[in-house]
């Protein structure tokens, strides 16, 4: 329910937060295998890796990282051949050797703790910039004041289109977990298809000044990607806000399968995406 | 089982034609108003009548001289000697009871009456005890008192539903003068739609559900609206801090004589709690109000005929300047007809509109729209109540309903590039069939009985979606998850074809054992059918959920209740007392999948996952009826599960209305003539909540995961509510009502939730660092109103 986080405004007005944490016990599971990461085709700026991350679940309340899983065998196939995924550090496997191609469905098999998981999805054109741009906008309720990159773009007609947007700011991918994210960061074309947008605010909770630099992505993903982040920015977003808006809580399943224990899933997702990429220096 | 019953039915009939007999028939109303009176008992000897939902009574009684005795609550007795020597119209007017006016109060139901009564698992609160209770927020509120009361609750303080018996919100059927409200909550339900100023009469059936009843699992709230005064005009006005509301009645083509042939009542509401919004200078630009017009006109066209014109408008208005607005509110007329055939037979014929609509209007730049969604229904009911002997009265219908639903339909604003588009509308009709007898077999047993059959229409014009498989959903067992199916052809449904149909069949009985005069022994089971869905993604329902029909893939939910109960009345009627146990199972209760998102889908049986339920409990209740101090304490001990494929590793797990023990103690203490006082203390262990058993990172956010649904508990919660009456001297008009909510500030845990740490210094950003959050709606509350009569 996209719109529904802007109802929780009112609560803000007669409600109290506390910060309970010191006061909670939880009853923790055994941790799960998480990945993060997939196959990008970057025509703009290409990758010199391909790299995806491992690590597994820690209690909600440790506040340290999340272990990284070192020991894992990981190869990606593209239908026709299979790519091994070195580990590197911190639970960062890459390869150099794979191309990423429009089109192509990649699998990765991954081997760990006696359990083999696995994951695919399709890699889906995405649309080119018409134009990107700052735009100064005042402080509203839900954002500050300040320079905001925008762009226009057209969308395929006929084609059911999924998009995510990331920006950089000075190079640094920035996301926040806002309200609005399920709303702004991923689109789908259900009402827009076919057309030529002006203005999309990639992300609204990224506030430029004179000089930055900003990059803006467009990423093409499929629709169970789409499903899949739309969860993420769902739960991140509404903190698990209980009158308004919120799912009850639930694990997200994305598309990692334990095909030895199909029942102890994987969690996070493994996704192949073209990115559309342009940066700008923010100016007047 | 039938077969006795039809025996016994046959026999009580012969029994009562063995002696000359003659009927007596009649209104029953308050001498100051004209108000019709509902529940009144006449007495003759042994024999009783009560009058019913329209003030009419009537009772078949051996000719000859005898005393009939009329008494209501909180009115003076009349006493009447009369010669019956043929079938006579007697109407009846009731003056107040000035020693027991402002004592009694807790409901229209005398003491003995809920013993002796057939009826059992109803709770009735009178609109002038909801005024003297504690506001939580300024306002008297229907919604809230009866929260008070057994086996009622609500998920939190800011749910826009009541649960009653571990049901869910959309469960209950809420009838406005017969007219169904869909979302009977205003600002998120903080507030109710019910004008309190406005009301007559309320009363709530929890469980033997009398089968003139029908659409829903858990409960009937059946509220009806003040007729207004056929003899003077009068009014009221309310100046209070969140809301202020007017209230004129009076009678209609009165002429000169003393008793006009109709009346009305207009009554109106409006909040301005946004006029408060100019203190957060963050809130400046925001709208936020409600507002809702009753209205209700009747005119008698002769002795025996009565037309009734009743109708509500409600609209919440929300607004962030340049970014969103939406409206939503619920609209209902209600034309209705009584007539008098002749003094055994008594006819009521009505006609009723009823429509929920929500508009949301985006503002954000390069994607302006509007979405509107809306459902609405035409409601023909005409019923017969037959009077058939003092000891059997019969009462039979057809309740038609046409449903059209319209999910959505989107509309570009201010020139953006988005589509205009709308989801295909659906039509469907329900038609029940009801018989209910309530039948005195002896002095100490007394039945109701009857059924409902019960048929349901999915229609065209549709097209409906074929499916890979058969089904929208199919599920995988090894991964315990559903999996949407795809699209693989369309069947194309001319207007007015069958889609789907489904049939009910919907038995009701309740018994009484009279034990002696003060104690009696009730037992009940009914059967319910439920066509419509309320899907909802959130805990709690929303202004923005969708209302769905039962169709090829949408089965309809359906409810067994068995419910047996101790009733006894203590002291002269002073005190009573009574204790239930129940049970009821459910079939084909609604959730949606993990991860559904429900807006804007069209064909959200893709979302949606159907399983059993089931709740049972423990409810008790002691009345304090007489003297100074009056009120109750009411404990339930319930319990409320689901089980549906693929939730919870599909086992059973407690609903979010679950709640083991649930206490309400309230209290009036009339202390003079001018102060009246009232106190109402809450207590109730924690709600079901879900916490994580684990975190990770994905894009750059922390996320949560969870295991079991609704595994942990949020803290107790209790809460003390207090209020004071100030009543005006002699012959002035003002009255005062102070109140505070929440006396020591408790901090009740709406919710507890757990998040990434994102704000530091003011800004937003990621941590990675992660923490537990409570969050609590109001603190002390202090709220006065006034009130001003004429």
């Amino acid at each position: 329910m996209k719109y529904l986080f802007i109802f929780s405004i009112l609560f803000f007005l007669i409600s109290c937060e506390t910060n309970v944490t010191n006061d909670i016990t939880l009853n923790g599971a055994p941790p799960k295998l998480v990945i993060n990461g997939g196959i990008e085709r970057n025509p703009t700026n290409p990758r010199s890796n391909q790299f995806i991350e491992l690590s597994t679940t820690i209690d909600f309340l440790d506040q340290s990282e999340p272990t990284a899983v070192e020991n894992a065998i990981v190869m990606v196939n593209n239908g026709i051949e299979d790519f091994e995924f070195i580990h590197q550090t911190n639970g960062m496997y890459t390869n150099s050797e794979i191309t990423a191609t429009l089109g192509t469905t990649y699998t990765i098999t991954i081997e760990w703790n006696n359990d083999t998981y696995q994951a695919s999805d399709t890699l889906i054109e995405a649309p080119s910039f018409d134009n990107v741009y700052s735009v100064f906008e005042e402080e509203t309720l839900f954002t500050d004041e300040g320079y905001f990159v925008n762009f226009d773009a057209t969308d395929p007609l006929d084609i059911d289109n999924y998009y995510y947007y990331r920006v950089f700011l000075n190079d640094v991918f920035t996301i926040v977990p806002d309200r609005g994210n399920s709303a702004t960061l991923i689109e789908n074309d259900q009402f827009f298809d076919g057309q030529a947008r002006t203005g999309v605010n990639p992300n609204e909770e990224v506030v430029f000044e004179l000089g930055d630099k900003a990059t803006v992505q467009l990423l093409g993903i499929t629709e169970n990607y789409y499903d899949f982040l739309f969860q993420i920015f769902e739960q991140t977003g509404s903190s698990g806000f209980s009158p308004v808006g919120n799912p009850p809580p639930a694990s997200i399943g994305g598309n990692l399968l334990n095909i030895t224990n199909p029942k102890v899933r994987g969690l996070g997702y493994f996704y192949a995406s073209d990115v559309t990429e342009a940066s700008i220096i923010i100016s007047e | 089982m039938k077969h006795l019953f039809f025996f016994i039915l046959v026999v009580s009939f012969v029994a009562s034609y063995a002696q000359e007999k003659y009927t007596l028939s009649g209104y029953v109303s308050e001498k100051k108003t004209g108000e019709k009176l509902l529940g009144v008992n006449i007495t003759v000897g042994t024999k009783g009548a009560i009058t019913n939902e329209y003030g009419y009574y009537s009772i078949t009684l051996p000719k000859g001289v005898q005393t009939v005795l009329i008494s209501y609550i909180g009115f003076q007795n009349i006493s009447k000697e009369i010669d019956l020597q043929k079938s006579t119209t007697l109407n009846f007017e009731l003056d107040d009871n000035p020693d027991q006016l402002d004592e009694v109060v807790i409901s229209g139901n005398s003491a003995s009456k809920k013993v002796t009564s057939t009826e059992m698992s109803v709770s009735t609160i009178s609109a002038k005890t909801i005024q003297k209770l504690p506001m939580a927020l300024g306002e008297p509120d229907l919604l809230k008192s009866i929260q008070l009361l057994p086996g009622v609750s609500s998920v939190n303080e800011a749910s826009s539903g009541f649960n009653v018996r571990g049901g869910s919100a959309d469960q209950n059927l809420i009838l406005l003068d017969e007219a169904t409200i869909y979302n009977a909550s205003h600002l998120f339900g903080f507030f109710s739609v019910f004008n309190t100023n406005a009301i007559k009469d309320l009363k709530l059936y929890k469980g033997g559900i009398p089968s003139i009843y029908g659409g829903r699992l858990s409960s009937v709230l059946d509220i009806k609206q003040k007729e207004g005064n056929t003899k003077k005009f009068g009014g009221e006005i309310g100046i209070g801090l969140i809301s202020s509301k007017a209230l004129i009645e009076g009678p209609l083509f009165k002429g000169n004589k003393d008793e006009a042939k109709g009346s009305y009542m207009v009554a109106g509401r409006r909040s301005y709690i946004d006029l408060f919004s100019f203190l957060n200078d963050e809130f400046k630009d925001t709208t936020l109000f409600f507002y809702d017009l009753n209205l209700k006109a009747n005119y008698g066209i002769n002795d025996k005929n009565t037309l009734f014109l009743s109708g509500y408008f409600g609209r919440d208005h929300f607004e962030l300047n340049n970014f969103i607005g939406t409206v939503w509110g619920n609209a209902s007329g209600t034309l209705r007809w009584t007539s008098i055939l002749n003094d055994k037979l008594f006819l009521s014929t009505s006609a009723i509109f009823s429509n929920y609509d929500y508009t949301i209007d985006n503002f954000r730049s390069g994607s302006d729209f509007r979405w509107k969604s809306n459902i609405s229904n035409y409601n023909i009911k005409p019923r017969l109540t037959w009077y058939l002997n003092a000891n059997n009265t019969l009462k039979t219908g057809i309740d038609y309903i046409f449903y059209n639903f319209k999910p959505g339909e989107i509309s570009p604003l201010n020139g953006s590039v988005i589509q205009a588009e709308k989801f295909q509308e659906k039509f469907s009709a329900e038609t029940g069939f009801y018989i209910d007898l309530k039948q005195n077999l002896s002095d100490k047993i007394s039945l109701q009985y009857g059924a409902r059959i019960s048929n349901f229409n999915r229609k065209g014009k549709a097209t409906i979606p074929v499916y890979d498989n058969g089904v929208p959903l199919s599920y995988d067992d090894t991964q315990n998850i559903f999996i949407e199916n795809e699209i693989i052809n369309e069947t194309e449904y001319k207007s007015g074809d069958n889609i789907k149909t489904f049939w009910g069949f919907e038995p009701r009985f309740s018994l009484r054992y009279l034990v002696d005069d003060q104690k009696s022994i009730k037992f009940s089971y009914n059967k319910m059918y439920q066509y419509l869905h309320l899907i909802s993604n959130t805990s709690s329902p929303t202004p923005l959920d969708i209302w769905a029909p039962s169709g090829p893939f949408l089965k309809p939910q359906s409810a067994d209740q068995f419910a047996l109960g101790y009733f006894q009345t203590l002291k002269d009627d002073k005190y009573d007392f009574n204790i239930e146990v129940y049970h009821k199972s459910l079939k084909n209760t609604t959730d949606f999948i993990d991860g559904a998102d429900l807006l804007f889908t069209e064909n959200i049986e893709t979302q949606i996952a159907q399983g059993d339920g089931r709740a049972y409990g423990l409810e008790l209740q002691l009345n304090k009826n007489q003297g100074r101090l009056t009120g109750w304490l009411s404990y339930t001990l319930s319990r409320s599960e689901r089980k549906i494929q693929s939730i919870n590793n599909s086992e059973y797990y407690p609903t979010n209305n679950d709640q083991l023990h649930e206490l309400n103690l309230v209290g009036l203490y009339k202390l003079n003539e001018r102060w009246e006082f009232g106190a109402n203390f809450i207590f109730g262990s924690g709600r079901p909540v879900t916490y994580p058993t684990g975190k990770y990172k994905q894009n750059g956010l922390v996320i949560t995961d969870f295991e079991n649904r609704n595994g942990d508990r949020l803290p107790t919660y209790h809460r003390l509510d207090i209020s004071a009456t100030l009543h005006p001297k002699p012959k002035k008009r003002g009255t005062w009502v102070f109140s505070i909510a929440n006396v020591y500030n408790r901090q009740n845990a709406a919710s507890i939730y757990f998040r990434e740490i994102s704000e530091v210094n003011d800004k937003e950003v990621t941590t990675g660092r992660t923490e537990a959050t409570k969050l609590s709606f109001f603190g002390i509350v202090p709220t006065a109103t006034y009130r001003i009569n004429f």
